[in-house]
C-alpha cells in the first residue's frame, strides 16, 4: 500500500512540475527579454527610448514611430476585420442553413491555419502592386498592413464571438421570437446585448493577434523608420523592426530592440488582464 | 477497446523515445555521406553564422567543401553580421560571416579578418529618369535631402523619390560612409530590407533613386555613373570607382584546423573564379 | 397584440398605452390610426430585418471569398510555375536558377516532430494535473494565467527569447533543437487546452467506476481518462503540427533560414519552408527565379497546412464514429 501512495505522490509532483512550466516559461521569457534590454534603459534612458527619432548612428533609439505603427495597423485591422468577423459569427449562429454553416465553419478553420508568411507573400506579390497602381505610392504601409491584419484577425474574432453568441440561452431568443420580434430585432435587442462581454473578449484577443503579428506585416509595411505621411507610405511596427534589425545590430541598438520586445510583452499581458476583467464582469452580470 | 488505446499511447511514447534516441545518436555523429576512404584527412564539424548577404556564398562553399571532404559537416546559418561577429567571439561558432568591417566596440574582441569578396554598389534610378551621370556631390545632395527635384540635377521637373537600405544593412553602412560622408540620409526616404526589394521598389516607383549590389543589377532598373565612372568589376579593381565593400569571414584569433582549411578553400582560385565571380569581384582579381 | 408591440418595436410603445386607454371607447377612427402605425412599424421592422439579413450574408460571403481567393491564387501560382517533382525533391540553389526545396520540407517536418516530442508530455501532463490532480484554486489559476500569457506573446518575441536562452545561453547554436524548445513553449498552451477540453469531455461515470474499484487516481487517468481523451488530443496535436510548420518569426533566429543539405542531427541548423520564404524575399534575388521558388514553397506550405487541417477533422470524425459504436 505504501508503494502505491508513494507512486501517486511522485506522479502528482511530476505533473505539477509539468504544469508549472507554463509559469516558468513566461517568467523566463520576461526575465531574459528584460535582462537584454537593461543596457538600453541604463545607457540610452527611458526618455530617449520613447522619443520619436530612431537614429542609432546618432545615439537616438526612439521607438515612438514603431509603437505608433503597431497601434495604427492594429486599429486598422480591427476596423476592417471586426464587422466581417462578427457578421460571420452571426451568420453561423443565427442565419446559416445547415449546409452553409458547415462550409463557413470549415472556412474559418482553414483561414486560421493559413501561415502568416504565406499571407504576407500574397500581400507583397498581389495586394501591394494593386495599391501601388491605384494610389501611385509605393503601395506599402498602414493600409496594406491593415488589410492583411484584418484577414488574420477574422478567424480569432469569429470563433470566440461565435462561442459568445452560442452561450446566450436559447430561451431568451425564443421568448423574443414568441413575442413576434423579427430576427434582426431579436439579434439587436436580445442577442447582442447579452453576448456583449464575450464579443468584447473576442475583439481584445483579435487585438492581441494583430499586435503580435510579424511576418505578414513585415512584407507589406514598407519599411521606413519614420512616421508615415499617409496610409500608403512606408513605416514600421514594433514586431517588424525587431525582426529586421535584430541580426544586424549590436550594443545599445540591439538592447533597445529587446526593450521593444519588452513593450510588446507588456502590451500582451495588459490585454490578458483586460480579458480577465471583462470576463469577471460577465460573471457578475449573470 | 482500452487495450487498443493503450497501444496508441505506447505508440506515441515509443515514437517520442525513438526521436530522442535519434537525437542523441544524431549529435554524436552525422555522417550520412557515402564515405570515400581514399584520403580521410579532414573530419569534424564546422559552424558558421552571420550575414545573410554572405549566406548564399558560404552555403555554396560549404556544399563543395563537404563534397571534397566527406567526413566534414559544415553548418552555415544566417542571423546577421552582428550576430555572426558576436557568435564567433563567444565561441558559439567557428567562423562569423559579415558584410561589414568591425565596429569600434568589436575591435577589441581579438577577431581575425578574412576578406573573401568585393561587393560593388551602384546607384540606380527608375527607367523613366533621363539622367545618366551624377557627381558625388549630387548624390550626396539627393540622398541627404538637399536636392529634392530632378530638374536640379539635369532631369525633368519631378520630385525625387529616394530609396535607401534599412539601418541594419551593411550596404547602407558602406553607402552612408562613403557617399554620404557619414551623414544620415533624409528622414522621409523609403527603406528596403534587401537588394531584391530595393531593385523592385526602384523599378516600380516613378522618379526614384536607390543603390544595390552589382550582382543584383538587371534590366528592370537603370544604373547611373558615379562621378563619371561606371560601377563595374574593372573600375572597382583599378580603384577609380569608390563605392565598394568587402565581405568578411571572421575567426577568433588565427584560423586553425577546419576553419583554416575552409577559408583557404573559399579563397582558392577555383572557388573564387567559379562561384564568387558570378555575383561579386573575386579576391583573385584584386 | 399589445405584448407583441411592447417587445417588438420601440417606437410603438406609446401607442400601446393609447390602445389600453381607449379600448373601452372602441373609437374606430383612432383604432384605425393605431392599426396603421402598427402596420407601418411592422413593415419597417421587416425592412430592417431584410437589410440585416442581406448584410450578414454579404459579410460572410466576402469572408469566404477572401479565403477562396487566397487559396486559389497561392495554389494556382505554385502549381502552374513550380510544383514539379524536380522542384519538390530538388536541391536548393544559392547562386543559380532551378533550385528545389527538399531540405526545407524535411526541415519543417523534422522541426515539427521534435517540437511535438517535447510539447506533448508537457502539455498533456499539465492538462492531467489541472483536471485530475488539483482543485480549482490559486495554483490552477496561476497555471492558467501562465498559459494565457504565453499564448498571447508575439512569436517574434519568442524568437528573440529562444535566441538568447537556447541558441546562446545553452549553446545549442542555430539548430533544430533550439527551435523545437522555443516552439514547444510557444505551443504548450494550445496543447494543454485542447487536452484539457478532451479530458473534460470524458464522462464522470467512467472515472467513478474506476476509482470505486480501488484504482488510484493516476491509474484512472492512465487507463481510463487519457485513452478516452485520445481523439481530442490527437486532433490537437495534428493542428499543432500545422501551426509549427507555418511558424516563421520564432524560427528565423533559432533554427535558420537557408540550407542546401537535408539536416540530419537535431543540433544542425535547418531551414523550414516558412523561414525560407522570408529568406527568398530578403536575399533570394541573387537568382533570377527567386519568385518562382517562393511561389512554389508558399503553395506547398499551404497544401501541407490544408491537408493537416482536413486530416485533423478526419481523425476526429473516425474516432467519434468508433466511440459512438462503443457507447
Amino acid at each position: 500500500m505504501q508503494g502505491v501512495i508513494d507512486r501517486e505522490w511522485i506522479v502528482k509532483k511530476t505533473l505539477f512540475t509539468l504544469a508549472m512550466i507554463t509559469v516558468l516559461g513566461i517568467v523566463l521569457l520576461i526575465f531574459f527579454v528584460a535582462r537584454e534590454s537593461i543596457p538600453a534603459f541604463t545607457e540610452a534612458g527611458p526618455v530617449n527610448l520613447f522619443s520619436a527619432t530612431w537614429n542609432p548612428g546618432n545615439g537616438q533609439y526612439g521607438m515612438l514611430v514603431f509603437l505608433t505603427g503597431t497601434l495604427a495597423t492594429t486599429a486598422g485591422g480591427l476596423l476592417l476585420g471586426t464587422p466581417l468577423a462578427i457578421g460571420s459569427a452571426l451568420f453561423l449562429t443565427q442565419m446559416a442553413p445547415r449546409r452553409a454553416r458547415s462550409i463557413m465553419t470549415r472556412g474559418v478553420e482553414l483561414l486560421a491555419g493559413v501561415p502568416s508568411i504565406v499571407l504576407g507573400w500574397l500581400g507583397f506579390t498581389i495586394m501591394v502592386p494593386w495599391i501601388r497602381s491605384a494610389t501611385g505610392s509605393t503601395g506599402t504601409g498602414i493600409l496594406a498592413a491593415s488589410i492583411i491584419l484584418a484577414i488574420m484577425v477574422i478567424p480569432t474574432i469569429t470563433t470566440i464571438s461565435k462561442d459568445a453568441l452560442e452561450a446566450v440561452p436559447e430561451s431568451h431568443l425564443q421568448a423574443a421570437y414568441a413575442m413576434g420580434a423579427t430576427r434582426w430585432q431579436t439579434i439587436r435587442r436580445v442577442l447582442l446585448p447579452a453576448a456583449k462581454p464575450g464579443l468584447l473578449v473576442a475583439v481584445i484577443l483579435g487585438m492581441g493577434r494583430a499586435i503580435g503579428e510579424t511576418m505578414a506585416v513585415a512584407l507589406v509595411i514598407g519599411p521606413a523608420s519614420v512616421f508615415p505621411k499617409s496610409l500608403t507610405s512606408p513605416t514600421h511596427t514594433l514586431t517588424t523592426k525587431i525582426l529586421i534589425e535584430m541580426g544586424e545590430s549590436t550594443g545599445v541598438q540591439r538592447s533597445s530592440l529587446f526593450a521593444m520586445g519588452l513593450v510588446l510583452l507588456l502590451l500582451s499581458m495588459l490585454l490578458i488582464l483586460l480579458v480577465r476583467l471583462v470576463s469577471r464582469q460577465k460573471e457578475t452580470m449573470r | 477497446m482500452t487495450k487498443k488505446r493503450l497501444g496508441l499511447i505506447t505508440a506515441v511514447s515509443l515514437a517520442v523515445a525513438l526521436i530522442l534516441t535519434f537525437a542523441a545518436v544524431g549529435c554524436g555523429e552525422s555522417n550520412d555521406q557515402p564515405v570515400e576512404p581514399d584520403e580521410p584527412k579532414l573530419s569534424g564539424t564546422l559552424d558558421l553564422s552571420g550575414s545573410t548577404t554572405v549566406l548564399p556564398l558560404a552555403q555554396e562553399a560549404a556544399d563543395m567543401f563537404m563534397d571534397e571532404n566527406p567526413d566534414v559537416t559544415v553548418n552555415v546559418q544566417g542571423g546577421g553580421s552582428s550576430v555572426g561577429i558576436s557568435n564567433v567571439a563567444e565561441g558559439v561558432v567557428d567562423i562569423g560571416n559579415a558584410s561589414r568591417g568591425l565596429k569600434d566596440e568589436e575591435k577589441g574582441l581579438g577577431l581575425e579578418d578574412h576578406e573573401i569578396a568585393l561587393d560593388v554598389i551602384v546607384v540606380i534610378v527608375h527607367g523613366d529618369v533621363p539622367v545618366e551621370d551624377l557627381t558625388a556631390d549630387q548624390v550626396f545632395d539627393i540622398f541627404t535631402g538637399k536636392v529634392t527635384n530632378w530638374k536640379d540635377v539635369g532631369g525633368p521637373d519631378q520630385a525625387i523619390n529616394v530609396v535607401v537600405r534599412d539601418e541594419a544593412s551593411g550596404t547602407r553602412e558602406m553607402f552612408d560612409e562613403k557617399a554620404l560622408k557619414k551623414e544620415a540620409p533624409l528622414a522621409g526616404a523609403i527603406e528596403t530590407n534587401s537588394n531584391g526589394i530595393m531593385r523592385q521598389t526602384v523599378s516600380s516607383t516613378p522618379f526614384s533613386i536607390g543603390y544595390i549590389s552589382l550582382g543584383y543589377l538587371d534590366s528592370s532598373v537603370k544604373a547611373v555613373k558615379y562621378d563619371g565612372v561606371e560601377g563595374s568589376k574593372e573600375t572597382a579593381v583599378d580603384k577609380t570607382y569608390p563605392l565598394s565593400r568587402y565581405l568578411h569571414m571572421f575567426t577568433e584569433g588565427e584560423a586553425t584546423g577546419l576553419a583554416e582549411a575552409f577559408i583557404a578553400f573559399v579563397l582558392s582560385d577555383n572557388f573564387q573564379d567559379e562561384v564568387v565571380s558570378e555575383e561579386y569581384i573575386p579576391m583573385t582579381e584584386i | 397584440m399589445s405584448t407583441d408591440l411592447k417587445t417588438g418595436v420601440e417606437i410603438a410603445r406609446p401607442s400601446v398605452e393609447v390602445v389600453g386607454d381607449l379600448c373601452e371607447f372602441k373609437d374606430s377612427r383612432i383604432e384605425g390610426i393605431i392599426q396603421q402605425s402598427i402596420a407601418r412599424n411592422e413593415k419597417r421592422a421587416h425592412f430592417y430585418d431584410r437589410v440585416a439579413t442581406v448584410t450578414v450574408w454579404t459579410l460572410s460571403i466576402i469572408g469566404l471569398g477572401i479565403l477562396a481567393f487566397i487559396i486559389f491564387v497561392i495554389l494556382y501560382r505554385g502549381i502552374a510555375t513550380a510544383l514539379t517533382p524536380g522542384f519538390i525533391f530538388g536541391k536548393p540553389q544559392a547562386l543559380k536558377e532551378g533550385g528545389g526545396i527538399w531540405p526545407m520540407i524535411v526541415s519543417s517536418f523534422y522541426l515539427a516532430l521534435l517540437t511535438i516530442a517535447i510539447v506533448l508530455p508537457l502539455g498533456v501532463g499539465a492538462a492531467v494535473y489541472l483536471t485530475e490532480f488539483s482543485r480549482e484554486g490559486r495554483i490552477t489559476r496561476l497555471v492558467r494565467f501562465g498559459a494565457d500569457s504565453l499564448s498571447t506573446v508575439p512569436s517574434v518575441v519568442f524568437g528573440i527569447f529562444g535566441m538568447v536562452l537556447f541558441v546562446i545561453y545553452f549553446g545549442l547554436g542555430y539548430s533544430l533543437l533550439a527551435g523545437a524548445f522555443t516552439l514547444a513553449l510557444l505551443n504548450m498552451p494550445t496543447v494543454m487546452r485542447t487536452t484539457e477540453e478532451a479530458i473534460k469531455a470524458v464522462p464522470h461515470s467512467y472515472r467513478e467506476a474506476c476509482l470505486s474499484l480501488g484504482a488510484s487516481r493516476w491509474e484512472t487517468a492512465k487507463k481510463i481518462v487519457l485513452p478516452s481523451a485520445m481523439p481530442g488530443i490527437t486532433t490537437g496535436v495534428v493542428l499543432t503540427v500545422g501551426r509549427i510548420v507555418g511558424e516563421s518569426a520564432a524560427v528565423l533566429y533559432t533554427v535558420g533560414l537557408f540550407v542546401r543539405k537535408v539536416p540530419v542531427s537535431p543540433l544542425q541548423p535547418a531551414a523550414p519552408m516558412a523561414a525560407n520564404i522570408w529568406h527568398m524575399y530578403t536575399e533570394g534575388a541573387l537568382v533570377s527565379d527567386w519568385m518562382r521558388v517562393a511561389n512554389g514553397e508558399a503553395a506547398f506550405l499551404l497544401l501541407v497546412v490544408l491537408v493537416l487541417n482536413l486530416g485533423a477533422r478526419l481523425i476526429a470524425r473516425i474516432y467519434q464514429k468508433r466511440l459512438g459504436m462503443v457507447s
